[in-house]
């Protein structure tokens, strides 16, 4: 994959996995989920 | 083949960029928090005014949302009741991650101790005020263990005794607010 392609894919996926979070709760929730539980096993 | 494992680790670094700069933004200013994100200020639920409360309800209550003050913000927290009197806890404060992320905790350690804890959709103003009387922690410790450690036994009483001793776990009284 070229730069210009790659740049662009990380844009769109970008800017969908941001509307994602504003304004689709459940994806957020899951989200957020997976993170506490990185956290949760991982902390120390 | 190495440009494209670079390409896929770099936007998997870009999605979880994103990600904490969205939530923490979405929700520095809400009515409380997410999951893991702190809020701001509790602003909805009826203000608790009488007698205080008999805590032990809070048996059957996970977490509530405390908020402190200086900065307004708001997180999920365990809550005990011991003795009488409402505990909440603040770990890993010795840790790398727990300087990121306990800052309130370290507030108030610093005197930003005025608090609102929302409990079942109710505030009740407080006072935190750091415990460190070990007669006090094993109090509070077997309510710990009792709700978030599978049960109380010796060794996790002892555990969290020993932790709180150590300074990696912080605990407050959620004292009744003192008039200015």
């Amino acid at each position: 994959m070229n730069n210009a392609t790659y740049l662009k894919l990380c844009g769109g996926i970008g800017l969908v996995w941001v509307l994602g979070l504003l304004f689709v709760p459940p994806f957020a929730e899951l989200i957020e989920s997976l993170m506490l539980l990185f956290l949760s096993t991982n902390a120390s | 083949m190495l440009k494209l494992i670079l390409q896929i680790v770099g936007l998997l670094l870009l999605l979880l960029a994103l990600t904490l700069v969205t939530l923490k933004l979405k929700n520095q200013n809400a009515d409380g928090p997410s999951v893991l994100f702190p809020g701001g200020a509790l602003v909805s639920g009826e203000l608790y005014q009488g007698a205080e409360p008999d805590w032990s309800f809070t048996d059957d209550v996970f977490t509530i949302e405390l908020q402190t003050t200086n900065p307004d913000s708001s997180r999920r927290i365990f809550v005990m009741e011991s003795g009488g009197k409402v505990y909440v806890p603040s770990g890993y404060m010795r840790s790398f991650l727990g300087k990121l992320w306990k800052d309130w905790a370290f507030d108030v350690e610093a005197g930003s101790v005025q608090a609102v804890a929302r409990i079942n959709g109710v505030r009740y103003e407080r006072t935190l005020k750091r415990v460190t009387d070990p007669a006090v922690i094993e109090g509070v410790a077997t309510k710990l263990a009792q709700k978030y450690y599978g049960g109380v036994t010796p060794e996790a009483v002892a555990q969290i005794s020993q932790s709180v001793a150590d300074g990696d776990t912080w605990i407050f009284e959620m004292a009744p607010r003192e008039e200015d």
